[in-house]
């Protein structure tokens, strides 16, 4: 029992890691259709922004929460310069986006190797966020609390802009239905643009916290988009509340199956699967009727 | 207002549209009819922008929009409501309207209580979800929607297709008061009572092309029936 409950921390923190993850991919693949196999690489440089921050520009403790709009930033203008540069000319052939972001994301862990170095490296957490507190027996990180918080507020704040800002309207009526969007006066491709751009500041974001989870290497985008993306198959499109479900629940199967060995092909296996499902059934496995961001 | 000369379109090798010209004037209803399957909706998505023309030209106010992207044609003073009255169904009433108003950017917060005043049906039901609306109540939304965009051109797809005659008659009351208002109105209609009521100038489509245009009158000619007959 005791060994259950001290899990219980780390499984919320990867749950929401996955969670900031997969809102990015649930945005692009439930509004334009898009498969973007590069998402992971977009934790991946997250994390490396606060590795750059810390270890290059010097800045310390502080680096991780710098990193938080930095990372943000940089992971977000790399979306958009993939949404305009490359997908826009593709949309409407998922295969082919499929094969081109793979590309992309193999590209961006070489150019990860050749700046960062092939192996791992380590961020260190601010020491305000270095202690821990014991809470009914359990050992609480900070740094673990303060990635659910971090997870917490970037989805109140997606969810509240979504509710009731016009972009959040102009993004909703996209989603839905893009002919009458259009035709309504909304710019679909700006909308599309603006989307990509702010899913994939979303994954720069959930790098920096991955950062304070553990070591980071040029391929912890790979390990981590495989359960983003069942996080979106399993929660459904455009759902929100099942996307926290979904997130929370791959983050305690992560952390309870971490001393299974073999893990690394079963998930090779269940990557293919969802690539599969996503083509076959997009609304995913538990759907509403109308696809409401709610 | 608008023009439509020589145009043709269709979908991927399948032509639908061959040399259609059509006119609407402001102030006008101009009624665009024919069977089922013989273009219509073809003709006014290549209108709103969400087809292109192969060939031919689609003028508004004067000024070559043909290969204008549908939000520009909305900005440019066309507003479309498409067949089978759909609207944001996971948006409410109110957000319908106010996104579209918005995103035209054509006219400010008293466009939603002007086309309120013309529906005022949707007035109890702004809270509530598109999805949940009836046929009738999503219809007139879908035309609301397309008016607070404050249109040159007012382009409706069969909007009394489906629609009990209670509701049809107020959905005529509301087209013949935008036309009267000087907006140019492009509508497709099925019925023939409907058409003899409304429009003003005729166009009859048969298999891609135009069979038949003149003013209303001549829809009295049996030639012309025979064309539209289901
Ligand atoms: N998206 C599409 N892809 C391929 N063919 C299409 C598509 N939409 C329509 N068509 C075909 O184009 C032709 C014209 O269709 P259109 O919808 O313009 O007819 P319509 O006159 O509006 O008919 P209705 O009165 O039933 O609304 C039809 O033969 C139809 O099957
Ligand atoms: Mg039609």
């Amino acid at each position: 029992m005791d060994a259950l409950l001290t899990q219980v921390p780390i499984a919320a923190a990867v749950g929401a890691v996955l969670l900031l993850a997969a809102l990015g991919l649930n945005f692009t693949f439930g509004q334009m259709g898009v498969i973007n196999m590069a998402h992971g690489e977009f934790l991946m440089v997250g994390a490396y922004t606060a590795f750059a921050l810390q270890a290059w520009a010097g800045l310390g403790g502080a680096a991780v929460l710098v990193a938080l709009p930095v990372a943000f930033a940089v992971t977000a203008l790399m979306g958009l310069a993939l949404e305009r540069g490359l997908i826009r000319h593709f949309y409407g052939r998922p295969l082919d986006t499929l094969l081109l972001t793979f590309g992309v994301s193999l590209l961006l862990q070489q150019l990860a190797r050749d700046v960062f170095g092939a192996p791992n490296v380590d961020v260190a957490a601010p020491s305000w966020l270095a202690g821990g507190t014991s809470v009914l027996g359990v050992w609480l990180h900070h740094s673990r609390l303060f990635i659910i918080l971090l997870a917490a507020v970037a989805v109140a704040a997606i969810a509240l802009s979504i509710a009731r800002s016009r972009s959040g309207r102009y993004m909703r009526a996209v989603l839905h239905d893009r002919d009458l969007a259009a035709v309504s006066g909304i710019p679909v491709g700006r909308v599309d643009a603006a989307t990509f751009a702010v899913g994939s500041g979303l994954a720069g974001v959930a790098g920096v916290a991955l950062a304070l989870i553990g070591p980071i290497g040029p391929s912890i985008g790979s390990s981590y988009i495989v359960d983003a993306f069942l996080v979106v198959v399993v929660g459904g499109l455009g759902q929100l509340r099942g996307a926290v479900i979904a997130a929370f629940a791959l983050g305690a199967l992560n952390a309870y199956s971490e001393l299974w060995t073999g893990a690394s092909l079963a998930k090779v296996v269940v990557f293919a699967v969802i690539i599969a499902f996503l083509q076959a059934r997009p609304q995913g496995l538990f759907s509403v009727k109308t696809r409401a961001l709610a | 207002m608008l023009e439509v000369e020589g145009v043709c379109a269709g979908y991927g090798r399948a032509q639908v549209l061959f040399d259609v010209s059509v006119r609407a004037e402001s102030g006008a209803v101009t009624c665009v009819m024919g069977r089922n399957g013989v273009g219509k909706t073809t003709l006014l998505n290549t209108v709103a922008g969400l087809l292109p023309a192969t060939a031919g030209r689609v003028v508004l106010d004067g000024t070559d929009i043909t290969r204008a992207r549908p939000h520009r044609r909305v900005r440019d003073g066309i507003g479309y409501a498409p067949q089978g009255h759909g609207t944001f169904a996971p948006m409410t009433v109110a957000e319908n309207i106010s996104v579209a108003r918005e995103a035209a950017g054509r006219a400010g917060p008293e466009a939603v209580e002007e086309a309120l005043e013309l529906f005022p049906r949707l007035r109890p039901l702004l809270d509530r979800r598109a999805g949940f609306l009836s046929g009738g109540q999503a219809q007139q939304l879908a035309i609301a929607r397309a008016l607070v965009t404050a249109p040159k051109l007012l382009v409706l797809d069969e909007p009394t297709e489906g629609i009990q005659p209670s509701i049809v008659a107020e959905i005529e009351e509301v087209i013949r008061t935008v036309a009267e208002r000087g907006v140019a109105v492009l509508l497709v209609e099925q019925y023939m009572d409907v058409a003899l009521r409304l429009a003003d100038e005729v166009a009859v489509i048969d298999a891609g092309r135009v069979v038949h245009s003149g003013p209303r009158t001549s829809l009295e000619d049996g030639e012309a029936q025979k064309l539209i007959a289901i």
